[in-house]
């Protein structure tokens, strides 16, 4: 793991640095060491598609990015704020996503993307307007009175990215937001991220969908095992061949099946 | 299938050490207190070897209460063990003979069953006069023991299926309602006998001992005294009984494995459209919004309901011994008790909205926001319920005299209350059941910690209230100056400490949040 250190923070204006600055950012769980110190630019205004393979510690680091989980070593900025010394600064500026954290699912969805307003100190005409508006560019408009614990999964989606967005934040951190996400719902959220990112805001996501990766990235990482690959612009990573065979050669693990002969059923 | 749903049961109860520090120290207090209290109990039992007269008198009455407690505590208080909850099976393949036996075995690996087992140990211990009636002890201990978990689990069985229907928790809320009604005159009976005690005792023993209750844990005595016949056909009786609950059982769980519906959210209630619900009508800041929404989650979950329904009616418990008993003072501690419950009842307040937090931490609230805002609806409850059990609890003692007293009691508890549940939501957060679960549920292996931690959030409430508690027994002594010092001092220690605890408990939340985050996901 790389001396904290030795590593230079951010320099320059917040205006002029990085959205998102990563630093010899390291976590353990017991004697799983989860994240092994990496280091992370993501550029401003940029559409930064995170990959890798399950476990390879993307949900730890954007965990670590996002203030829900406290890193062991390094340090993490956003637009030149150090997350976990000036926690309060930091938040007001991005939105979360994250995966497979549980929701206030006994709130209706309106109710659910205005308590995240009026959690950020919005005023409540201001947060009710913003819900009002989020829940109709989203489709959900007609499931707005239910309650979220009866939503589906997609929707859930939905509605958590939707309290992301409710107090127009700078950086976008968003963990897995296609899964289970049905294709019109998800050219939705596309094109409202995309609008996102051309107003001068900047998207993070994490995803094992290389084409949509592939599709919608400007930056993309290869993170594995807790390491980061390959980062940069994706033409720079994927050099020249397609974003999933680059990412089969960095990562290294083969794709080859081996036994499972009585699976194929050629006999009949 | 047995050794796997041991092995299961074995391995979660490892994983109670395997938590946080605090909740690992938590759980290791708890077992270690009750290790202490089961051996003193089952040597007690034990002692008994040497008084087979009152043995008999006993051991039948213990017996029958363990029963009971098997059946009735899980409900209330830690739940039924869910890493046993038959719908988690629905979808394996497993034959339904093969899951009831399985899931008795793995019963009986918890804790309560070790203690139990311990108790049992003891009382086969005093009956342990000649080889027969030993074996009859060592049998009949047994079949009590079984009886008791099969009859907690079946209750508890009927009990889900019932609660997911709204006419089942209708039914429910009037069983309770109507054993509340009876709980009156049989603790009458007991307060008229007096000096007498022993001599009903026997009575009670008698019928116990005949009543299914009551067979296995009388049988061996019959034996120690030589009557062999009455032994034999209770020991029967009991096998019997054993028989016909583990085939009721086997049956509410093919019901429940054939039919896994979670607690049917039917009355949870969808406004209609842009309504924003409470949260249109608190105060707009970050406070008043978590105070709103965890006045919609009382609305709106059943797990707080429950307890929702509980506190007006738990104080009026104290109305029965004044009724019946000759305790004029009862009625005084209503309200005192319900401020209590009220202030008592955040201490893990946090754990029940599980790892849903997140949005707090990303939104940058502050603990002191998060804080203030899970008092406003305690608040609410607490002016409505306090004043209205002190006057009720004071006219019907007649002493309103000592309402200042009481007030100020009441004022202290609720603070001290605050202030407990501020510090302790944070740090010592421990498993719950989840959102959606039946309320009934509890998490596996978390009963030693549940425990430590409600017995330490008693404590802890009760020692910060303790001054106004010692002016207001003054005052009952007869003292006019300290009942009108208990009002002032309740009032202002139940302020004050509210708000140090408030903010003890806000600056340990900016501190650990992402921490208080991970103990909740592990939970």
């Amino acid at each position: 793991m790389s001396d904290v250190s030795d590593l230079p923070a951010p320099q320059g204006e917040p205006i002029a640095g990085p959205a998102i600055a990563v630093r010899g950012l390291g976590k353990r769980f017991g004697d799983l060491i989860a994240v092994k110190g990496i280091d992370l630019d993501v550029p401003r205004g940029s559409f930064f598609g995170l990959v890798g393979p399950n476990g390879a510690g993307k949900t730890t680091t954007l965990s670590m990015v996002t203030g829900l989980l406290r890193p062991d070593a390094g340090q993490a900025f956003v637009l030149g704020r150090d997350v976990w010394a000036d926690p309060v600064a930091t938040k007001r500026l991005v939105g979360v996503l994250p995966d497979g954290l549980k929701l206030f699912d006994r709130l209706t969805g309106l109710q659910l993307i205005t308590y995240a307003g009026l959690l950020r100190g919005l005023p409540r005409e201001l947060a009710s307007e913003r819900a009002a508006e989020l829940v109709a560019a989203l489709g959900l408009t007609e499931a707005q009175g239910k309650l979220v614990v009866d939503y589906s999964a997609g929707m859930t989606k939905k509605v958590t990215l939707a309290s992301a967005l409710v107090h127009a934040p700078r950086v976008l951190v968003l963990d897995e937001p296609f899964e289970a996400v049905d294709p019109v719902s998800a050219a939705t959220i596309r094109r409202i991220l995309a609008g996102f990112v051309e107003s001068g805001g900047t998207v993070v996501l994490s995803s094992h969908v290389m084409d949509l990766v592939e599709r919608i990235c400007s930056h993309v990482a290869v993170i594995s095992d807790g390491l980061v690959l390959a980062a940069g612009e994706l033409d720079d990573v994927r050099a020249g061949r397609p974003l999933e065979e680059r990412f089969v050669d960095l990562v290294g693990g083969s794709t080859e099946v081996v036994g499972l002969s009585w699976l194929r059923t050629s006999s009949d | 299938m047995v050794a796997h749903l041991v092995r299961l049961k074995l391995a979660l109860l490892r994983n109670v050490f395997r938590r946080s520090r605090a909740q690992t120290i938590g759980a290791v207090i708890g077992v270690l207190y009750f290790t202490v209290l089961v051996l003193g109990l089952a040597l007690i039992l034990a002692s008994f070897r040497g008084s087979p007269v009152e043995a008999r008198v006993v051991i039948p009455l213990a017996g029958a209460a363990g029963i009971v407690l098997w059946t009735v505590v899980p409900l209330f208080s830690f739940g039924s063990d869910p890493t046993l909850d038959p719908k988690r099976f629905a979808t394996f393949a497993v034959p339904h003979r093969d899951l009831a036996v399985g899931l008795l075995a793995a019963a009986l690996v918890g804790l309560p069953a070790i203690a139990s087992m311990v108790l049992c140990a003891g009382v086969v211990v005093a009956w342990s006069q000649t080889a027969a009636s030993t074996s009859a002890a060592v049998l009949g201990t047994a079949t009590g023991l079984l009886t008791a978990v099969t009859t907690s689990r079946w209750v508890s069985a009927v009990l889900n299926q019932a609660i997911s229907s709204r006419r089942g928790r209708d039914a429910i809320a009037v069983v309770g309602l109507l054993l509340l009604v009876v709980i009156g005159p049989a603790v009458s009976v007991v307060a008229n006998l007096g000096e007498n005690l022993a001599h009903v005792a026997a009575t009670a023993a008698a019928v116990v001992g005949w009543s299914p209750l009551g067979w296995a844990w009388a049988a061996p005595g019959d034996i120690a005294a030589g009557d062999l016949l009455a032994g034999v056909v209770r020991l029967l009786l009991a096998v019997g009984l054993l028989a016909v609950l583990f085939r009721l059982w086997s049956r509410a769980l093919r019901t429940e494995v054939d039919n896994p519906r979670a607690v049917s959210r039917t009355d949870s209630g969808s406004t209609s459209g842009d309504d924003l619900g409470l949260l249109g009508r608190l105060p707009p800041s970050p406070a008043g919004a978590v105070g709103a929404r965890v006045l919609t989650y009382w609305r709106r979950d059943p797990r707080y309901q429950i307890s929702m329904a509980m506190t007006p009616i738990v104080p009026f418990a104290l109305l029965i011994p004044y009724y019946t008993g000759d305790l004029p003072w009862t009625p005084l501690l209503m309200g005192p008790l319900v401020a209590f419950l009220v202030g008592w009842s955040g201490h893990n307040g946090v754990a029940y909205e599980s790892d849903a937090l997140w949005l707090h931490i990303v939104s940058g609230l502050s603990g002191r926001d998060d804080r203030r805002g899970r008092l406003v609806p305690e608040v609410l409850l607490a002016a409505v319920l306090v004043p209205l059990h002190s006057l009720v609890g004071v006219g019907v003692a007649g002493r309103w005299d000592l309402l200042p007293a009481v007030l100020g009691v009441a004022v202290a508890l609720l603070g001290g209350g605050y202030a407990v549940s501020s510090v302790m939501s944070v740090v010592l957060p421990y498993p719950v059941p989840e959102s959606g679960e039946s309320p009934f549920n509890a998490p596996p292996g978390a009963a030693g910690i549940t425990l430590a931690a409600q017995s330490l959030a008693s404590l802890g409430t009760l020692v910060l209230a303790s001054p106004a508690l010692l002016l207001a027994w003054l005052a009952w002594r007869g003292s006019t100056p300290a009942c009108w010092a208990a009002a002032a001092v309740g009032a202002a220690l139940g302020c004050v400490v509210a708000l140090l605890g408030a903010e003890l408990g806000a600056r340990l939340y900016d501190r650990r949040a992402p921490e208080l985050l991970s103990a909740l996901r592990r939970g």
